[in-house]
Protein backbone atom coordinates (compact mmCIF):
# COMPACT_ATOMS: atom_id res chain seq x y z
CA UNK A 1 0.00 0.00 0.00
CA UNK A 2 2.68 2.42 0.95
CA UNK A 3 4.71 1.44 -2.00
CA UNK A 4 2.03 2.41 -4.39
CA UNK A 5 1.55 5.98 -2.80
CA UNK A 6 5.06 6.11 -3.19
CA UNK A 7 4.62 5.23 -6.75
CA UNK A 8 1.48 7.89 -7.12
CA UNK A 9 3.33 10.31 -5.43
CA UNK A 10 6.66 10.31 -7.81
CA UNK A 11 4.34 10.51 -10.91
CA UNK A 12 2.18 12.94 -9.61
CA UNK A 13 5.47 14.72 -9.13
CA UNK A 14 7.05 13.97 -12.35
CA UNK A 15 4.21 15.28 -14.18
CA UNK A 16 4.15 18.49 -12.40
CA UNK A 17 7.82 19.08 -13.20
CA UNK A 18 8.21 20.90 -16.85
CA UNK A 19 9.07 18.57 -19.61
CA UNK A 20 13.02 18.76 -20.18
CA UNK A 21 13.46 18.82 -23.79
CA UNK A 22 16.55 16.19 -24.90
CA UNK A 23 18.13 18.30 -27.92
CA UNK A 24 21.69 17.99 -28.73
CA UNK A 25 23.26 21.87 -28.68
CA UNK A 26 24.28 23.03 -32.07
CA UNK A 27 27.50 24.44 -31.16
CA UNK A 28 29.44 23.66 -28.29
CA UNK A 29 32.51 25.28 -25.75
CA UNK A 30 36.03 25.00 -28.00
CA UNK A 31 34.19 24.64 -31.44
CA UNK A 32 35.62 27.35 -34.54
CA UNK A 33 33.01 29.71 -36.19
CA UNK A 34 34.72 30.39 -39.57
CA UNK A 35 34.56 33.85 -40.83
CA UNK A 36 33.26 35.09 -44.04
CA UNK A 37 36.10 35.77 -45.99
CA UNK A 38 36.00 33.06 -48.52
CA UNK A 39 32.51 33.99 -49.02
CA UNK A 40 33.77 37.76 -49.53
CA UNK A 41 36.18 36.36 -52.02
CA UNK A 42 33.95 34.40 -53.74
CA UNK A 43 31.51 37.20 -54.31
CA UNK A 44 33.91 39.64 -55.18
CA UNK A 45 35.40 37.62 -57.77
CA UNK A 46 31.76 37.17 -59.32
CA UNK A 47 30.49 40.74 -58.85
CA UNK A 48 33.98 42.01 -60.81
CA UNK A 49 33.44 39.70 -63.42
CA UNK A 50 30.29 40.92 -64.14
CA UNK A 51 30.64 44.62 -63.30
CA UNK A 52 33.03 44.09 -66.30
CA UNK A 53 31.02 42.76 -68.67
CA UNK A 54 28.16 45.04 -68.26
CA UNK A 55 30.87 48.11 -68.40
CA UNK A 56 31.87 46.25 -71.75
CA UNK A 57 28.30 46.68 -73.22
CA UNK A 58 28.10 49.76 -71.86
CA UNK A 59 30.76 51.26 -73.58
CA UNK A 60 30.07 49.38 -76.88
CA UNK A 61 26.95 51.61 -77.14
CA UNK A 62 28.30 54.53 -75.96
CA UNK A 63 30.52 53.60 -78.91
CA UNK A 64 27.64 53.32 -81.48
CA UNK A 65 25.59 56.25 -79.88
CA UNK A 66 28.20 58.44 -80.43
CA UNK A 67 29.39 57.18 -83.89
CA UNK A 68 28.13 59.45 -86.26
CA UNK A 69 25.33 61.27 -84.00
CA UNK A 70 24.62 65.19 -85.01
CA UNK A 71 26.16 67.96 -82.41
CA UNK A 72 23.01 68.18 -80.65
CA UNK A 73 22.69 64.81 -80.15
CA UNK A 74 26.46 64.25 -79.58
CA UNK A 75 25.86 66.83 -76.76
CA UNK A 76 22.74 65.47 -75.38
CA UNK A 77 24.68 62.22 -74.94
CA UNK A 78 27.67 64.09 -73.45
CA UNK A 79 25.38 66.11 -71.11
CA UNK A 80 23.49 62.68 -70.10
CA UNK A 81 20.20 63.80 -71.19
CA UNK A 82 17.74 61.81 -73.47
CA UNK A 83 16.65 64.32 -76.35
CA UNK A 84 14.29 63.59 -79.40
CA UNK A 85 15.86 62.48 -82.42
CA UNK A 86 17.90 60.17 -80.52
CA UNK A 87 18.05 56.98 -81.51
CA UNK A 88 17.76 53.28 -79.08
CA UNK A 89 21.53 53.09 -78.46
CA UNK A 90 21.85 56.65 -77.71
CA UNK A 91 19.09 57.01 -74.98
CA UNK A 92 20.80 53.73 -73.27
CA UNK A 93 24.31 55.98 -73.90
CA UNK A 94 22.37 59.49 -71.88
CA UNK A 95 20.71 57.05 -69.71
CA UNK A 96 24.11 55.12 -69.37
CA UNK A 97 22.63 51.75 -69.37
CA UNK A 98 22.23 48.73 -71.34
CA UNK A 99 19.74 46.77 -72.80
CA UNK A 100 19.24 45.08 -69.58
CA UNK A 101 17.19 48.21 -67.54
CA UNK A 102 14.75 47.84 -70.50
CA UNK A 103 11.94 46.02 -71.61
CA UNK A 104 11.21 47.04 -75.67
CA UNK A 105 8.10 46.88 -77.46
CA UNK A 106 7.87 46.97 -81.13
CA UNK A 107 5.59 47.34 -84.15
CA UNK A 108 6.40 48.33 -87.77
CA UNK A 109 8.18 51.68 -87.57
CA UNK A 110 7.66 52.76 -83.94
CA UNK A 111 9.18 50.76 -80.37
CA UNK A 112 8.38 51.60 -76.84
CA UNK A 113 11.23 51.60 -74.03
CA UNK A 114 9.83 50.66 -70.84
CA UNK A 115 11.95 50.06 -67.77
CA UNK A 116 12.26 46.57 -66.52
CA UNK A 117 12.07 47.26 -63.27
CA UNK A 118 9.16 49.92 -62.00
CA UNK A 119 10.98 50.92 -58.67
CA UNK A 120 14.31 51.51 -60.74
CA UNK A 121 13.91 53.27 -63.32
CA UNK A 122 16.82 54.65 -65.16
CA UNK A 123 17.69 58.36 -65.17
CA UNK A 124 19.15 60.86 -67.07
CA UNK A 125 20.29 64.23 -65.93
CA UNK A 126 17.24 65.58 -65.86
CA UNK A 127 14.82 62.76 -64.00
CA UNK A 128 13.35 59.46 -63.87
CA UNK A 129 12.59 57.99 -67.47
CA UNK A 130 9.49 56.13 -67.43
CA UNK A 131 9.19 55.80 -71.04
CA UNK A 132 10.67 56.44 -74.40
CA UNK A 133 8.67 56.26 -77.72
CA UNK A 134 10.68 56.13 -81.42
CA UNK A 135 9.34 55.99 -84.03
CA UNK A 136 11.26 55.53 -87.00
CA UNK A 137 13.89 54.84 -85.22
CA UNK A 138 14.24 58.00 -83.37
CA UNK A 139 13.25 59.51 -80.30
CA UNK A 140 9.52 60.79 -80.95
CA UNK A 141 8.41 61.50 -77.34
CA UNK A 142 9.71 60.73 -74.09
CA UNK A 143 8.19 60.57 -70.55
CA UNK A 144 9.10 61.55 -67.03
CA UNK A 145 8.38 60.37 -63.46
CA UNK A 146 8.60 63.95 -61.27
CA UNK A 147 7.29 63.63 -57.49
CA UNK A 148 4.30 65.36 -59.11
CA UNK A 149 3.09 62.39 -61.70
CA UNK A 150 4.48 61.93 -65.33
CA UNK A 151 5.80 64.58 -67.98
CA UNK A 152 5.91 63.78 -71.64
CA UNK A 153 8.18 65.63 -73.69
CA UNK A 154 6.89 65.81 -77.07
CA UNK A 155 8.58 68.87 -79.02
CA UNK A 156 11.67 70.73 -78.03
CA UNK A 157 10.09 73.11 -76.00
CA UNK A 158 8.94 70.71 -73.79
CA UNK A 159 12.85 69.63 -72.97
CA UNK A 160 13.65 72.95 -71.90
CA UNK A 161 14.31 74.10 -67.86
CA UNK A 162 11.25 76.54 -68.33
CA UNK A 163 9.22 73.95 -69.67
CA UNK A 164 9.95 71.90 -66.65
CA UNK A 165 9.26 74.80 -64.52
CA UNK A 166 5.60 75.62 -65.55
CA UNK A 167 5.03 71.87 -65.78
CA UNK A 168 5.88 71.67 -61.92
CA UNK A 169 4.12 74.29 -61.11
CA UNK A 170 1.33 72.83 -62.89
CA UNK A 171 1.15 70.30 -61.06
CA UNK A 172 1.54 71.48 -58.00
CA UNK A 173 -1.53 74.03 -58.82
CA UNK A 174 -3.68 70.51 -59.79
CA UNK A 175 -2.70 69.22 -56.54
CA UNK A 176 -3.85 71.95 -54.50
CA UNK A 177 -6.78 72.23 -56.51
CA UNK A 178 -7.68 68.71 -55.27
CA UNK A 179 -7.12 69.98 -51.49
CA UNK A 180 -9.11 72.66 -51.89
CA UNK A 181 -11.90 70.04 -53.05
CA UNK A 182 -11.13 67.88 -50.19
CA UNK A 183 -10.90 70.80 -47.72
CA UNK A 184 -7.38 70.94 -46.74
CA UNK A 185 -7.15 74.42 -46.65
CA UNK A 186 -3.41 74.22 -45.39
CA UNK A 187 -1.91 71.41 -47.58
CA UNK A 188 -3.56 73.34 -50.49
CA UNK A 189 -2.15 77.10 -49.60
CA UNK A 190 1.21 75.12 -49.11
CA UNK A 191 1.11 74.12 -52.63
CA UNK A 192 0.01 77.34 -54.30
CA UNK A 193 2.62 79.06 -52.30
CA UNK A 194 5.10 76.67 -54.12
CA UNK A 195 3.69 76.80 -56.91
CA UNK A 196 3.72 81.01 -57.15
CA UNK A 197 7.62 80.57 -56.61
CA UNK A 198 7.63 78.47 -59.91
CA UNK A 199 5.04 80.59 -61.51
CA UNK A 200 6.03 84.62 -59.84
CA UNK A 201 4.02 86.50 -62.55
CA UNK A 202 0.37 84.69 -62.50
CA UNK A 203 -2.25 86.47 -61.33
CA UNK A 204 -4.88 84.18 -61.01
CA UNK A 205 -2.30 81.90 -58.61
CA UNK A 206 -2.15 85.20 -56.87
CA UNK A 207 -5.73 84.94 -56.50
CA UNK A 208 -6.42 81.77 -55.24
CA UNK A 209 -3.78 81.85 -52.62
CA UNK A 210 -5.95 85.25 -51.69
CA UNK A 211 -9.74 83.45 -51.72
CA UNK A 212 -7.64 80.29 -49.32
CA UNK A 213 -6.21 82.92 -47.12
CA UNK A 214 -9.28 84.96 -46.36
CA UNK A 215 -11.06 81.83 -45.68
CA UNK A 216 -8.54 81.32 -43.24
CA UNK A 217 -9.55 83.65 -41.33
CA UNK A 218 -6.60 85.36 -42.74
CA UNK A 219 -7.52 88.90 -43.53
CA UNK A 220 -4.45 90.81 -43.20
CA UNK A 221 -2.07 88.43 -45.64
CA UNK A 222 -5.34 88.16 -47.73
CA UNK A 223 -5.45 91.93 -48.33
CA UNK A 224 -2.07 92.00 -49.08
CA UNK A 225 -2.59 89.10 -51.63
CA UNK A 226 -5.43 90.81 -52.90
CA UNK A 227 -3.51 93.87 -53.77
CA UNK A 228 -0.90 92.08 -54.95
CA UNK A 229 -3.07 90.07 -57.59
CA UNK A 230 -5.18 93.64 -58.83
CA UNK A 231 -1.04 94.86 -59.43
CA UNK A 232 -0.25 91.77 -61.11
CA UNK A 233 -3.81 92.27 -63.57
CA UNK A 234 -2.51 96.08 -63.87
CA UNK A 235 0.95 94.82 -65.49
CA UNK A 236 -0.79 92.37 -67.92
CA UNK A 237 -3.30 95.04 -68.91
CA UNK A 238 -0.71 97.49 -69.91
CA UNK A 239 1.80 94.31 -71.25
CA UNK A 240 -1.33 93.52 -73.58
CA UNK A 241 -2.22 97.35 -73.92
CA UNK A 242 2.12 97.52 -74.52
CA UNK A 243 1.39 94.20 -77.07
CA UNK A 244 -1.63 95.52 -79.07
CA UNK A 245 -0.17 98.76 -79.43
CA UNK A 246 3.64 97.21 -80.80
CA UNK A 247 1.20 95.01 -83.46
CA UNK A 248 -0.64 98.28 -83.76
CA UNK A 249 2.72 100.04 -84.40
CA UNK A 250 3.57 96.72 -86.48
CA UNK A 251 0.31 97.38 -88.83
CA UNK A 252 0.34 100.57 -89.43
CA UNK A 253 3.86 100.14 -90.84
CA UNK A 254 3.15 97.78 -92.88
CA UNK A 255 -0.03 99.55 -94.05
CA UNK A 256 1.90 102.59 -95.31
CA UNK A 257 4.52 100.36 -96.53
CA UNK A 258 1.97 99.11 -98.57
CA UNK A 259 -0.16 102.39 -99.56
CA UNK A 260 3.91 103.41 -100.76
CA UNK A 261 4.34 100.48 -103.16
CA UNK A 262 0.78 100.76 -103.93
CA UNK A 263 1.14 104.76 -104.64
CA UNK A 264 4.31 103.93 -107.00
CA UNK A 265 2.23 101.80 -108.82
CA UNK B 1 64.00 18.89 30.05
CA UNK B 2 65.68 21.11 27.09
CA UNK B 3 65.94 18.02 25.25
CA UNK B 4 61.88 18.03 25.29
CA UNK B 5 62.14 21.72 24.40
CA UNK B 6 64.36 21.60 21.61
CA UNK B 7 62.50 18.90 19.88
CA UNK B 8 59.52 20.73 20.33
CA UNK B 9 60.28 23.29 18.77
CA UNK B 10 61.84 21.51 16.35
CA UNK B 11 58.65 20.49 15.46
CA UNK B 12 56.81 23.63 15.49
CA UNK B 13 59.73 25.02 12.89
CA UNK B 14 58.47 22.05 10.70
CA UNK B 15 55.12 22.34 11.04
CA UNK B 16 55.40 25.96 10.43
CA UNK B 17 58.10 25.24 7.12
CA UNK B 18 55.35 23.00 5.93
CA UNK B 19 52.13 25.62 6.22
CA UNK B 20 54.39 28.19 4.21
CA UNK B 21 55.01 25.71 1.67
CA UNK B 22 51.30 24.85 1.41
CA UNK B 23 49.77 28.48 1.22
CA UNK B 24 52.64 29.65 -1.66
CA UNK B 25 51.57 26.17 -3.63
CA UNK B 26 47.65 27.37 -3.44
CA UNK B 27 48.64 31.17 -4.08
CA UNK B 28 50.62 29.78 -6.84
CA UNK B 29 47.76 27.97 -7.79
CA UNK B 30 45.02 30.53 -7.84
CA UNK B 31 47.19 33.08 -9.63
CA UNK B 32 46.08 34.93 -13.65
CA UNK B 33 46.39 32.59 -16.53
CA UNK B 34 46.02 34.14 -19.59
CA UNK B 35 45.98 32.33 -22.81
CA UNK B 36 45.76 33.72 -26.64
CA UNK B 37 43.09 31.67 -28.21
CA UNK B 38 41.59 31.16 -31.73
CA UNK B 39 39.27 34.40 -32.29
CA UNK B 40 36.53 31.75 -34.26
CA UNK B 41 36.82 29.60 -30.81
CA UNK B 42 33.30 29.64 -29.15
CA UNK B 43 33.73 31.05 -25.58
CA UNK B 44 30.30 30.88 -23.29
CA UNK B 45 30.78 31.83 -20.30
CA UNK B 46 27.87 33.50 -18.68
CA UNK B 47 25.68 32.84 -21.33
CA UNK B 48 24.91 36.68 -22.35
CA UNK B 49 25.47 37.94 -25.78
CA UNK B 50 29.19 37.49 -26.88
CA UNK B 51 31.62 37.12 -29.76
CA UNK B 52 30.37 34.19 -31.07
CA UNK B 53 26.70 35.52 -31.49
CA UNK B 54 28.25 38.79 -33.08
CA UNK B 55 29.98 36.30 -35.33
CA UNK B 56 27.40 33.81 -36.19
CA UNK B 57 24.66 37.09 -36.59
CA UNK B 58 27.79 38.92 -39.22
CA UNK B 59 27.81 35.71 -41.25
CA UNK B 60 24.18 35.11 -41.60
CA UNK B 61 23.93 38.37 -42.75
CA UNK B 62 26.83 38.54 -44.87
CA UNK B 63 25.52 35.49 -46.36
CA UNK B 64 21.85 36.40 -47.20
CA UNK B 65 23.08 39.84 -48.50
CA UNK B 66 25.65 38.35 -50.90
CA UNK B 67 23.72 35.41 -52.31
CA UNK B 68 20.43 37.78 -52.54
CA UNK B 69 19.84 39.19 -56.23
CA UNK B 70 19.00 42.73 -55.56
CA UNK B 71 22.75 43.97 -56.20
CA UNK B 72 22.89 41.83 -59.03
CA UNK B 73 19.50 43.30 -60.20
CA UNK B 74 20.39 47.05 -59.18
CA UNK B 75 24.04 46.92 -60.95
CA UNK B 76 21.94 45.07 -64.21
CA UNK B 77 19.66 48.43 -64.49
CA UNK B 78 22.56 50.69 -64.06
CA UNK B 79 25.29 49.49 -66.91
CA UNK B 80 26.63 47.83 -64.25
CA UNK B 81 27.07 50.25 -61.21
CA UNK B 82 26.80 49.05 -58.09
CA UNK B 83 24.59 50.49 -55.68
CA UNK B 84 25.60 52.78 -53.21
CA UNK B 85 24.42 52.46 -49.28
CA UNK B 86 24.54 54.18 -46.32
CA UNK B 87 25.35 52.11 -43.02
CA UNK B 88 22.26 53.80 -40.70
CA UNK B 89 21.19 52.76 -37.07
CA UNK B 90 21.41 49.45 -35.74
CA UNK B 91 19.04 49.55 -32.24
CA UNK B 92 19.71 47.22 -29.17
CA UNK B 93 16.27 46.72 -27.77
CA UNK B 94 17.40 43.98 -25.23
CA UNK B 95 18.08 44.76 -21.99
CA UNK B 96 21.69 43.93 -22.37
CA UNK B 97 24.37 45.95 -22.87
CA UNK B 98 25.33 44.72 -26.40
CA UNK B 99 27.47 46.30 -28.74
CA UNK B 100 26.07 46.23 -31.84
CA UNK B 101 29.08 47.63 -34.28
CA UNK B 102 30.59 44.31 -34.19
CA UNK B 103 28.59 42.77 -36.40
CA UNK B 104 27.77 45.76 -38.81
CA UNK B 105 31.54 46.24 -38.79
CA UNK B 106 31.80 43.09 -40.66
CA UNK B 107 29.07 43.31 -42.78
CA UNK B 108 30.66 46.64 -43.71
CA UNK B 109 34.23 45.26 -44.36
CA UNK B 110 32.38 42.23 -46.33
CA UNK B 111 30.49 44.58 -48.57
CA UNK B 112 33.59 47.32 -49.10
CA UNK B 113 35.50 43.81 -49.85
CA UNK B 114 33.58 42.10 -51.87
CA UNK B 115 32.64 45.01 -54.54
CA UNK B 116 28.81 44.34 -54.72
CA UNK B 117 28.19 47.62 -52.95
CA UNK B 118 29.64 50.89 -52.42
CA UNK B 119 29.67 52.06 -48.75
CA UNK B 120 29.39 55.72 -47.77
CA UNK B 121 30.68 57.13 -44.37
CA UNK B 122 27.84 57.21 -41.71
CA UNK B 123 26.10 60.44 -40.29
CA UNK B 124 29.03 60.34 -37.58
CA UNK B 125 32.05 59.48 -39.40
CA UNK B 126 31.38 62.16 -42.27
CA UNK B 127 31.36 65.10 -39.50
CA UNK B 128 35.06 64.48 -39.33
CA UNK B 129 35.75 64.21 -42.69
CA UNK B 130 33.87 67.61 -43.46
CA UNK B 131 35.60 69.42 -40.68
CA UNK B 132 38.56 67.85 -42.54
CA UNK B 133 37.53 69.51 -45.57
CA UNK B 134 36.59 72.80 -44.70
CA UNK B 135 39.76 72.43 -42.79
CA UNK B 136 42.07 72.16 -46.35
CA UNK B 137 39.66 74.85 -47.88
CA UNK B 138 42.03 77.26 -45.74
CA UNK B 139 45.08 75.98 -45.19
CA UNK B 140 45.71 73.39 -47.84
CA UNK B 141 47.58 74.08 -51.26
CA UNK B 142 45.35 74.34 -53.82
CA UNK B 143 46.08 71.49 -55.77
CA UNK B 144 45.88 69.21 -53.06
CA UNK B 145 42.42 70.57 -51.65
CA UNK B 146 39.88 67.76 -51.38
CA UNK B 147 36.88 69.00 -53.17
CA UNK B 148 33.54 70.28 -51.31
CA UNK B 149 30.33 68.83 -52.86
CA UNK B 150 31.85 65.98 -54.36
CA UNK B 151 29.99 63.74 -51.93
CA UNK B 152 28.87 60.38 -52.82
CA UNK B 153 25.00 60.32 -52.14
CA UNK B 154 23.78 56.92 -50.92
CA UNK B 155 20.76 55.34 -52.67
CA UNK B 156 20.11 52.50 -49.73
CA UNK B 157 19.87 52.86 -45.83
CA UNK B 158 21.15 49.76 -44.16
CA UNK B 159 19.11 49.44 -40.87
CA UNK B 160 18.53 46.98 -37.79
CA UNK B 161 17.41 45.99 -34.57
CA UNK B 162 18.47 43.28 -32.06
CA UNK B 163 15.70 42.07 -29.60
CA UNK B 164 15.47 39.56 -27.16
CA UNK B 165 13.24 37.12 -25.25
CA UNK B 166 14.17 35.69 -21.89
CA UNK B 167 12.46 32.91 -20.37
CA UNK B 168 13.66 31.22 -16.81
CA UNK B 169 12.96 28.54 -14.24
CA UNK B 170 15.07 27.94 -11.51
CA UNK B 171 18.35 27.08 -12.18
CA UNK B 172 17.62 26.96 -16.07
CA UNK B 173 17.16 29.81 -18.10
CA UNK B 174 16.31 30.19 -21.97
CA UNK B 175 17.41 33.48 -23.69
CA UNK B 176 16.40 33.83 -27.95
CA UNK B 177 17.92 36.88 -29.94
CA UNK B 178 16.65 38.07 -32.95
CA UNK B 179 18.19 40.53 -35.55
CA UNK B 180 16.44 41.52 -38.11
CA UNK B 181 18.42 43.98 -40.90
CA UNK B 182 16.42 46.01 -43.65
CA UNK B 183 18.05 47.89 -47.24
CA UNK B 184 15.87 50.63 -47.76
CA UNK B 185 15.48 52.65 -50.72
CA UNK B 186 16.10 56.17 -49.85
CA UNK B 187 13.94 58.21 -52.34
CA UNK B 188 11.28 55.49 -52.27
CA UNK B 189 11.43 53.84 -48.81
CA UNK B 190 10.84 50.82 -50.55
CA UNK B 191 12.59 47.44 -48.66
CA UNK B 192 14.95 45.79 -51.08
CA UNK B 193 16.36 43.23 -48.66
CA UNK B 194 15.49 41.87 -45.34
CA UNK B 195 18.24 40.06 -43.05
CA UNK B 196 17.30 38.20 -40.17
CA UNK B 197 19.18 35.53 -37.77
CA UNK B 198 17.95 34.39 -34.73
CA UNK B 199 19.87 32.60 -31.96
CA UNK B 200 18.67 30.63 -29.20
CA UNK B 201 20.63 29.70 -26.32
CA UNK B 202 19.60 26.95 -23.16
CA UNK B 203 21.63 28.16 -19.73
CA UNK B 204 21.95 25.21 -17.12
CA UNK B 205 23.91 26.89 -13.94
CA UNK B 206 24.64 23.63 -11.70
CA UNK B 207 23.59 23.36 -8.57
CA UNK B 208 27.33 22.72 -7.43
CA UNK B 209 30.49 24.21 -8.48
CA UNK B 210 31.56 27.86 -9.33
Amino acid sequence: MINRRMVLGLMVLAACSPKRIQQQPIMQMGDVVAGSDSRVAVAAAESDAERRALAMRRDSIANAALAGCTPSICDAVGRGEVALGMNESQVLAATRTTDGAWTARRSTGSAVLVPRSPDELPRDMIGNVAMVQLRNGQVASYTYRDARGLRVVDSPADATADARTAAMADALIREADEMVANGDMVGALDRYDRASTLKPRDAMLEYRIASILDRSLRPVEALMRYQRFLHQMELEKIEARGDAYAKLADAIARARERVIILEKR
Amino acid sequence: MLDAFVRRLARMTTRVACAAVLAGASLACASRSVARIDPGTVTDLSGRWNDTDSRLVANKLIEESLTNPWAKRYAELHGGEAPVIIIGEFSNRTMEHIPVGTFVRDLERAYIGSGVVRVVASSTEREDVRAERQDQQQYARADSRARIGQEQGAKYMLQGELQAIEDGSGREKVVFYQVDATLVDLESNTKVWFGQHKIKKYIERKPFGW
